[in-house]
């Protein structure tokens, strides 16, 4: 198969970033000085059983290296203790609240990276005119303003037509039927998304941009209008596919500064995902959920950049090593 | 009646905030069918931009004059939309630097079989048939249709763009330094190439270099542009024998001998800019037998014998040059 | 209390040959509109942040209006929800926000240099190593991996310095090993190695020279980001809340209710004032990146194509 070392290599890299995560997390909450708040027995208000139960299932009366081996073997088990706050396993309560982050942030990105597109294209299509002036320096002040900012102004502007908060109406029960409770769901997304394709887009349209513009010097563009293409077709079938493989790497490289957005924006819109659970967890002081949190979605980018590395690679097949 | 009738042909080109520059200024040639004519001169006469121009292959910021009749008709008539019913399918290019002129992310077989669809001649497996046979007569395995660009040597790649240009049956190929960049037996190779298949097919070419011997092997008549105009045209036997202008006369002499007898020549000095008209002789600068008159009396192109024009004020003297 | 503030663009120009590099950077500012305008903006601000202390309206630390008072003659963008002028709080906490981006940024520049420096002068081992390690760093996700560590540490405003400047390295590192590693291997540094210069001036005057308007726009561009980060955190609750900067501005407003008091000018002019500085320094820094990479090309395509023009006479004399 073509490239399958690439593909390998890649795929070693991903396990490997996950390995150093997941001892940097280790060494953040277990090793440093004044980790004993964050020992993972001490659930307040926990039975002195429960306790012993912790520091047995952790290892947290033995020395740091076995630590550190317990500390893997429970993770590969799923297990990434209680939360002091729930009184319940961090792993099931993450879980949950990925599921609420992930469609959020997916409409948000793809949305992101469709108008990122469209516009970019547009600019460079019609370069130096009012509609590029006026296109690109859009992109530039929304990715200016900070995230948390377009949040709050996207609140202040729509209070009262959109939901303010939350993933769903509190008061619509399970009588009701399936679609509604999406359509409920899909109305109290459209804020947050919206807020992470504003915040998003900018340099997305910057990239394709300039990638569109570098390709439309090609020779190989030169050698489709020379056959009789017309223009349209000519960005269509040659320059576009060209000038999408930037786009592909920005995006990957993007993803640890939308995760950031997705916090501050699950914070302002009070949506129940990995986020908001993460800063709960700060406010509270619940370490192992906050430290779940950490792993969790450090693991997600690294897994979406192996995805991207393989999509990238399918695009260009000029990558074989 | 020639097949390729060009008359009066000026290209002007606007570069942003700079002076515009007269590219071409005025030339005329005919070629007739199954002819090879040679376009000669150095880096920056207009040679390139001359056969751009035959098939409307300009960049947005220029202007075109002139007239460039294709069996009567003048395809620049219309613009760009006019002429582009004639790429291709009556005119086709072999670019300078294949390894740039084909597109790296799709396949070769397709690159050759899309102008076919487009223009109606074949579609699907017939074209790709078609393009597998043009591979086969340009000394390539049809298989090799299946690869990438970049999967090919330079010299194959130079032989599929030249099975490319041929796809649709074009009566006129338009080569621009087919074998620049390439090593000396490749070159030696494509040029028998493109002689045999012209031949073959009966094709007429413009063959664009400033490589001397590369005319010498493969046209009947060529033509010398120095600053955007042709200097000289004729028989390439009468260019080499009996030059009628010192451009000609000390770019024959230029030319290396491979066996270092003779001592190396070089044209002292550099081009003129295109960018400002100055009087006079545009090769007066670096002319060795300059006349008084040439300082401000521009020579026009004048039959010195059959089939052979100058534009240099000293054929009209008694006496060779 | 005054803190050196490390402007980056007065502090490179005296070294190596200054005059070709103010010779660089002039003709960028005379090509480039926006390279114009984004070193205003960045200047602008630098200016009100010295003097802010000097020209704020008000106090910052006794209350002068209502809590949320709207904008009026005396208070032209209203007041916080503690009685304090927005005006003269975004003053005094751009004054701190620029602090922190700048602070910051020269730590990553510190961090980036020496681990750019190392990598690219010693190869071998060393640099591999290295280089993975901001690969890794590359991957984790920024954001995330500062809350924990701003967490974990305690909320102040060098914790927050400090946890920006150690993420937000790599890309200085590369730039700076790309540099070491040309120059590594020309001439002069061989020579220079040969009469005996040690390491560190071989660096400092051979390859510091030949990196700086790069490293300026690098510089530039990461100033933005640590500002951006330090509002993030500040909205997260990770920064010292009795610090004025325009983060906390930001957040104080959204922990206490401003919009649904309807106190938008608590919120929307910080906004502004962020990006402001944001666009400066990515419109300058863009402006340099792209100057030093010069692409020239020919467009094939573009949606107005060549035109005809009439022939007036005939002959080269005729147009």
């Amino acid at each position: 198969m073509r490239g399958a070392d690439y593909v390998i290599k890649r795929g070693i890299f991903a396990v490997v970033t996950i390995f150093v995560a997941i001892t940097i997390n280790f060494f953040l909450f277990r090793v440093l000085p004044g980790t004993a708040v964050t020992d993972l027995s001490r659930v307040p208000h926990a039975s002195p059983q429960l306790q012993h139960a912790l520091t047995v299932e952790f290892g947290l009366d033995k020395p740091k290296w076995e630590q550190y081996v317990i500390y893997l073997k429970n993770l590969l088990h799923g297990n990434m203790g209680i939360s002091f706050t729930y009184q319940q396993p961090v792993t099931q309560l993450l879980i949950q609240d990925l599921k609420n982050t992930i469609p959020m942030v997916t409409v948000g990105t793809v949305a992101a990276i469709v108008v990122g597109i469209i516009t970019g294209v547009l600019s460079a299509w019609r370069r130096g005119s009012i509609a590029d002036h006026t296109s690109t320096n859009a992109a530039i002040f929304f990715y200016a303003f900070p995230t948390q900012w377009l949040g709050l102004m996207l609140l202040i502007i729509f209070a009262g037509t959109l939901p303010a908060g939350g993933m769903s109406n509190p008061f619509l029960f399970g009588a009701e039927p399936f679609w509604q409770h999406l359509a409920d769901i899909g109305q109290h997304m459209i804020l947050p998304a919206a807020t992470l394709m504003l915040t998003a887009y900018g340099s997305y349209t910057l990239i394709v941009r300039s990638s569109m513009l570098e390709t439309f010097g090609e020779d190989y563009v030169l050698t489709a209008r020379a056959k009789g293409l017309p223009a349209r077709q000519v960005v269509r079938r040659h320059a576009f596919r060209n000038a999408m493989l930037p786009l592909v790497t920005l995006v990957a490289l993007d993803l640890g500064y939308i995760v950031g957005g997705a916090v501050l924006i699950e914070v302002i819109f009070s949506w129940p995902g990995i986020g908001l659970a993460m800063y709960d967890a700060i406010g509270q002081r619940d370490y192992p959920m906050l430290q779940g949190g950490f792993l969790i979605l450090t693991i997600s980018v690294i897994f979406l950049n192996f995805a991207a590395d393989l999509l990238y690679f399918r695009l260009d097949p000029r990558i074989s090593e | 009646m020639s097949l390729l009738e060009v008359s009066g042909l000026h290209v002007w080109f606007e570069p942003p905030s700079a002076a515009e520059v007269h590219a071409v200024q005025g030339v005329d040639f005919a070629l007739d069918e199954g002819e090879r004519f040679g376009l000669v001169g150095e880096s920056g006469c207009g040679k390139t931009t001359t056969i751009l121009a035959l098939m409307g292959l300009l960049p947005p910021n220029s202007y075109v004059a002139g007239e460039v009749r294709l069996g009567g008709q003048n395809i620049l008539a219309g613009g760009e939309d006019s002429v582009r019913a004639y790429r291709w399918k009556d005119i086709a290019m072999v670019f300078q630097g294949a390894m740039n002129a084909l597109n790296p992310v799709k396949k070769v077989g397709w690159q050759i079989a899309e102008p076919m669809a487009f223009h109606g001649i074949a579609q699907g497996a017939a074209a790709r048939k078609r393009a597998g046979e043009l591979l086969e007569m340009v000394g390539i395995p049809a298989a090799s249709g299946e690869r990438y660009p970049h999967e090919f040597s330079g010299g194959m790649r130079q032989r599929a763009a030249i099975a490319m240009a041929l796809a649709c049956e074009p009566k006129i190929l338009l080569a621009d330094e087919p074998t620049t960049a390439l090593d000396v037996m490749v070159q030696a190779q494509i040029l028998e190439l493109l002689t045999r298949l012209c031949a073959d097919l009966g094709l007429a070419l413009i063959l664009v270099t400033h490589d001397l011997p590369v005319v010498a092997q493969v046209c009947e008549r060529a033509a010398v542009m120095y600053a955007g105009e042709i200097v000289e045209a004729g028989a390439t036997e009468a260019l080499y024998h009996s030059p009628r202008h010192p451009y000609t006369r000390l770019l024959f002499a230029a030319t290396p001998d491979l066996y270092g007898r003779d001592a190396m020549i070089s044209i002292p000095g550099a081009p003129p800019r295109l960018d400002t008209t100055a009087a006079g002789c545009p090769f007066r600068p670096r002319c060795d037998v300059p006349l008084a008159r040439c300082a401000d009396d521009h020579p026009e192109l004048r039959l010195v014998e059959p089939g052979h024009q100058a534009a240099c004020h000293r054929n009209e003297l008694v006496g060779a040059l | 209390m005054t803190l050196p503030l490390q402007d980056p663009l007065l502090s490179a120009e005296g070294k190596g040959q200054p005059s070709r590099r103010t010779g660089f950077f002039r003709s960028v500012l005379r090509e480039r509109k926006s390279a114009v305008i984004g070193l205003a903006i960045i200047i602008f601000f630098v200016v009100l942040a010295i003097i802010a202390p000097y020209i704020a309206p008000y106090s910052v630390t006794t209350p002068s209006c209502a809590v949320y008072a709207p904008p009026s003659l005396q208070h032209w963008l209203g007041c916080d929800d503690g009685g304090f002028d927005m005006v003269s709080l975004l003053m005094v906490g751009g004054r701190i926000s620029m602090i922190v981006g700048f602070a910051a940024t020269l730590v990553a520049m510190v961090i980036g240099g020496g681990v750019g420096i190392l990598s690219g002068y010693f190869g071998g081992w060393i640099d591999v190593s290295l280089m993975r390690v901001t690969d890794y760093l590359l991957v984790i996700p920024d954001l995330v991996f500062m809350m924990v560590i701003a967490d974990l540490w305690g909320a102040s405003l060098f914790h927050v310095i400090m946890v920006i400047g150690i993420l937000e390295w790599t890309s200085t590192a590369r730039i700076i090993r790309a540099q070491v590693m040309s120059v590594r291997e020309r001439a002069y540094v061989k020579r220079a190695r040969g009469m005996g210069s040690g390491n560190f001036r071989i660096v400092w005057r051979h390859i510091m020279p030949q990196v700086g308007p790069l490293l300026i726009a690098n510089t530039v561009l990461t100033i933005a980001i640590a500002i951006y980060l330090e509002t993030a955190l500040a909205f997260l609750g990770l920064e010292d809340p009795t610090a004025v900067t325009w983060g906390t501005i930001l957040e104080n407003a959204f922990q206490r209710t401003a919009i649904s008091s309807g106190a938008w000018w608590a919120i929307v002019p910080a906004g502004f004032a962020i990006a402001a500085v944001i666009v400066g320094c990515f419109l300058f820094g863009q402006a340099v990146e792209d100057a030093l990479n010069p692409r020239l090309r020919v467009a094939h395509l573009a949606i107005r194509p060549w035109r005809l023009r009439p022939l007036v006479g005939r002959g080269p004399g005729a147009i």
